[in-house]
C-alpha cells in the first residue's frame, strides 16, 4: 500500500520497487550503514555479519522455493554444499577467479536442485519435501564415497583465498564487502524474480496447483524452476561460505542446517523477501547471543554444564518455530506491515 | 555361500520389519491427522530415554519400568497435542507439518537438556545371544521385534479399517474441514494420533536399542524408516510389512555384497534411491490411496 497522496500516473511508477523519496532515502541510509559497518564494529561482529550475509543469500533462495512457490525444501543445506564443493574444486584445481567460480557454483547447485525438482512431474506436496531429504542423503553419500582425490572425502577440501587484481580477499573485512556485494545483487534479483511472470506463476502454484494448471501454468516446470532458483541461491551462498572458511567439509551441510533455514523464513515471514532477511538477522543474532552468553551462564550456574548451550539453542529455536506458527503464522514481516499501515493512515483508523 | 545369502536376506527382512515398526508411528499419525511427522526420529529417541530413565536411572525393575515408560510416552504425546496441535485445528495442514519441523528441533533440545549428550547404556530387554537354527543366526531382538511389528500392524489395520472410531479418524486424514462438518472431532483424532505415535515409537525404541547404547543421534532411524512408509503408501498400515521386508532385504543384501565393492554406505543410501524410483513410478506408493483432486 502506498502512503496517502502518492499515485502512480505513469507505468514506470507503477513498476517501481521504490515509490517515494523517503523509501529511496531509507534504502540509501541502510546501504551506507552496511558499507560503513566494518568501521563501526569490531572484527568479531564482522565475522558474524559475514555469516548473516551468506545465510541471507541461502534463505532468500529458500524463500523463493518455499515461501513463494510453496515447495517445502529440506535440502537447502545440501544444495549449499554442492555450491561450496564446486567453488572449492574450481578454485583449487583450475585457479579460476572467484568472479567466475561463484556464479558457476550457483549453476552447479541449480543443476542438482533441478534434478530433484523434476521429480515434481510425478510427486506432489509433502512427498516432494521427502525427496529433498533424499537430496541431503545423496549429497553426503556422494561426497564421502567418491574417490578421496576428487572431493577430499571425509577429510574435507581446502580452498585458496579469493583474489582480485592480486589483492587477497582473506581478512574478515574484505570478505564482508565481497559478501555484501553478492547479497545486494542476489536480493535485488530476488525482488525481480518474484514480481516477474515466473514469480506470479510460483504464487499461483503455491495457492492451488490444480487451479494454476487449469489456468494454463505449466505446474511441473514451475515447481522445477522454483527448485532451480532456490538451489542457485544456495550454491552462491555455498561458494561464499567456501571462500570465507577456506575449508569445506560434509558436516557443515546437514539436514539440521536445512531445518534452521526453514526456521528463518517462518520467523521472518513466508512469502516476503524482506521477511527472509529479517528472519536471518533475528535467528542468527539470537544464536550468536546464546553462543556468547552460554559459557558465562554455564560458569555461573555450574550444575547446568557446558552442553546446555547447544541444547538451549535447540529448545529456543524449536519453540520459536512452533510459537510463530501458532501465534503469528505470517511471521515478523506481517507484524511490521500492520504497523506500517497503521502509521501511514494515522490519525485515521482506516 | 547360499547359507550366507539366506542369512543376509533374513536379517535384512527383520531389520526391515524394525523400520516398518518405526514407520508405523509415522503412518499412524498421518492416518489419524493428515500430518507428516518430521520429528519421528526424535520421538524414538525420547521413548528410548524414557525407558533408560525408568530402568537404569531410577532403578525400577524392567517389568515395572518399561510399561511406565510407555505410559509416560503416551502422556508426552498428549502434551504435544495439547500445547501445539489443539491450537492449530482449522489452520492449514501446512502449518501443522511445519510445527513438526519445529518439534524436531525442540525435542532434540529437550532430550539434551533433560538427559545430556552422553552415551547411555540401554537396558537389555531381549537376550543378547542370537537364535541359532542350523547355520542361520537371527538376532533375538529383531526376531521379537518382527513378531511385535506383525501383531501391531494387524491390530492397527483392523482398528483403522473396521472399527467406527478408526474410520472417523480416517475421515480426518481425508480432509479436516469435511470431517469437522460431519461432526467428527479433529482435535480428539489428532490427540489419539500423537499418543499412539509416541507409544509405537517407544516400542520401536525397545526393539531398536535393546542392549545397545543410546544417545540423541539414534534419531537417524526416523529418516531411515521414511522410505518404508513412502513405499507402502502413507495411508496403509498393513502395507508397511511388505514394504519393510522389501527395503530391508534389498538393504541387507546391498550391505553384504555391494558395500565391499564401492567402499561402504551403499546400504544406507539405497533405500532412498528405491524410494525415489517408486515414487516416480507410483506416487502413492504400493497401497496408498489414490485421491481425486478438485479445485
Amino acid at each position: 500500500m502506498d502512503p496517502a497522496g502518492v499515485f502512480a500516473v505513469r507505468y514506470s511508477q507503477d513498476r517501481a520497487l521504490l515509490r517515494t523519496r523517503k523509501q529511496w532515502f531509507a534504502l540509501a541510509v541502510f546501504l551506507a550503514a552496511l558499507a560503513a559497518l566494518p568501521l563501526l564494529v569490531g572484527p568479531r561482529l564482522i565475522a558474524v555479519a559475514n555469516i548473516m550475509l551468506i545465510s541471507a543469500i541461502v534463505v532468500v533462495g529458500l524463500q523463493i522455493c518455499t515461501g513463494y512457490a510453496g515447495q517445502v525444501n529440506l535440502g537447502q543445506a545440501a544444495f549449499m554444499g554442492v555450491g561450496a564443493y564446486t567453488a572449492a574444486v574450481l578454485a583449487e584445481r583450475t585457479g579460476l577467479s572467484f568472479l567466475l567460480t561463484i556464479p558457476l557454483s550457483g549453476v552447479a547447485a541449480a543443476g542438482f536442485g533441478f534434478v530433484f525438482g523434476l521429480s515434481a512431474a510425478r510427486i506432489k506436496g509433502f512427498y516432494l519435501a521427502l525427496t529433498t531429504i533424499a537430496a541431503q542423503f545423496v549429497f553426503h553419500f556422494a561426497v564421502l564415497n567418491l574417490p578421496g582425490s576428487w572431493l577430499g572425502g571425509s577429510n574435507g577440501a581446502t580452498v585458496p583465498p579469493a583474489t582480485l587484481f592480486g589483492y587477497r580477499i582473506a581478512s574478515d573485512t574484505s570478505l564482508y564487502y565481497l559478501c555484501l556485494v553478492c547479497t545486494v545483487i542476489m536480493v535485488y534479483g530476488a525482488f525481480g524474480i518474484v514480481r516477474s511472470r515466473f514469480g506470479r506463476a510460483f504464487i499461483a502454484v503455491r495457492d492451488d496447483d490444480v487451479a494454476a494448471g487449469i489456468m494454463g501454468i505449466n505446474v511441473v516446470a514451475t515447481k522445477a524452476t522454483a527448485f532451480l532458483v532456490g538451489a542457485f541461491y544456495a550454491g552462491v551462498g555455498g561458494a561464499l561460505w567456501a571462500y570465507m572458511l577456506r575449508f569445506v567439509a560434509v558436516d557443515q551441510f546437514t539436514l539440521f542446517n536445512s531445518v534452521f533455514f526453514i526456521a528463518m523464513i517462518i520467523v521472518g515471514g513466508m512469502g516476503s523477501v524482506v521477511g527472509a532477511l529479517i528472519g536471518v538477522f533475528v535467528i542468527r543474532a539470537i544464536q550468536e547471543l546464546i553462543t556468547s552468553l552460554g559459557p558465562e551462564l554455564a560458569a555461573s550456574v555450574p550444575f547446568l554444564g557446558g552442553d546446555i548451550v547447544f541444547a538451549s539453542m535447540n529448545v529456543f529455536l524449536g519453540g520459536a518455530i512452533a510459537l510463530f506458527l501458532i501465534i503469528e503464522p505470517k511471521g515478523l514481516m506481517h507484524r511490521w506491515n500492520i504497523v506500517k499501515a497503521g502509521y501511514r493512515l494515522w490519525p485515521f483508523p482506516y | 555361500m547360499i547359507i550366507d545369502f539366506v542369512n543376509y536376506a533374513i536379517n535384512g527382512a527383520l531389520l526391515g520389519l524394525l523400520y516398518a515398526l518405526i514407520a508405523m508411528g509415522f503412518v499412524v499419525i498421518y492416518r489419524a491427522s493428515k500430518v507428516f511427522n518430521f520429528a519421528q526420529g526424535e520421538l524414538v529417541v525420547l521413548g528410548g530415554f524414557l525407558q533408560w530413565w525408568m530402568v537404569v536411572s531410577m532403578g525400577l525393575p524392567m517389568i515395572v519400568g518399561i510399561p511406565l515408560a510407555f505410559v509416560l510416552a503416551g502422556v508426552v504425546g498428549l502434551l504435544i497435542e495439547r500445547i501445539f496441535f489443539a491450537r492449530l485445528v482449522g489452520e492449514s495442514v501446512f502449518a501443522m507439518v511445519m510445527v513438526t519441523i519445529g518439534l524436531l528441533v525442540l525435542l532434540r533440545g529437550v532430550v539434551l537438556v533433560a538427559f545430556g549428550p552422553q552415551v547411555r547404556p540401554f537396558p537389555i530387554v531381549f537376550p543378547l545371544q542370537p537364535l541359532v537354527i542350523g547355520e542361520l543366526m537371527i538376532p533375538t531382538n529383531l526376531l521379537w521385534g518382527g513378531v511385535l511389528t506383525v501383531l501391531a500392524a494387524i491390530g492397527l489395520s483392523w482398528f483403522f479399517n473396521r472399527t467406527r472410531t478408526g474410520l472417523t479418524m480416517t475421515a480426518v486424514a481425508e480432509d479436516h474441514q469435511v470431517a469437522l462438518s460431519m461432526g467428527i472431532s479433529v482435535k480428539r483424532s489428532i490427540a489419539f494420533a500423537w499418543v499412539l505415535g509416541c507409544v509405537l515409537s517407544t516400542l520401536g525404541a525397545v526393539v531398536f536399542l535393546s542392549g545397545k547404547s543410546l544417545n540423541f543421534l539414534a534419531s537417524e532411524i526416523g529418516f531411515a524408516a521414511l522410505p518404508v512408509a513412502l513405499l507402502a503408501g502413507l495411508e496403509s498400515i498393513g502395507g508397511l510389512l511388505l514394504a519393510g521386508v522389501i527395503v530391508g532385504v534389498i538393504q541387507g543384501l546391498a550391505t553384504a555384497y555391494l558395500d565391499p565393492l564401492v567402499g561402504g554406505a551403499v546400504g544406507s543410501v539405497l533405500p532412498f534411491a528405491i524410494m525415489l524410483l517408486i515414487l516416480l513410478a507410483r506416487p502413492t506408493g504400493l497401497f496408498g490411496w489414490r485421491t481425486i483432486e478438485r479445485v
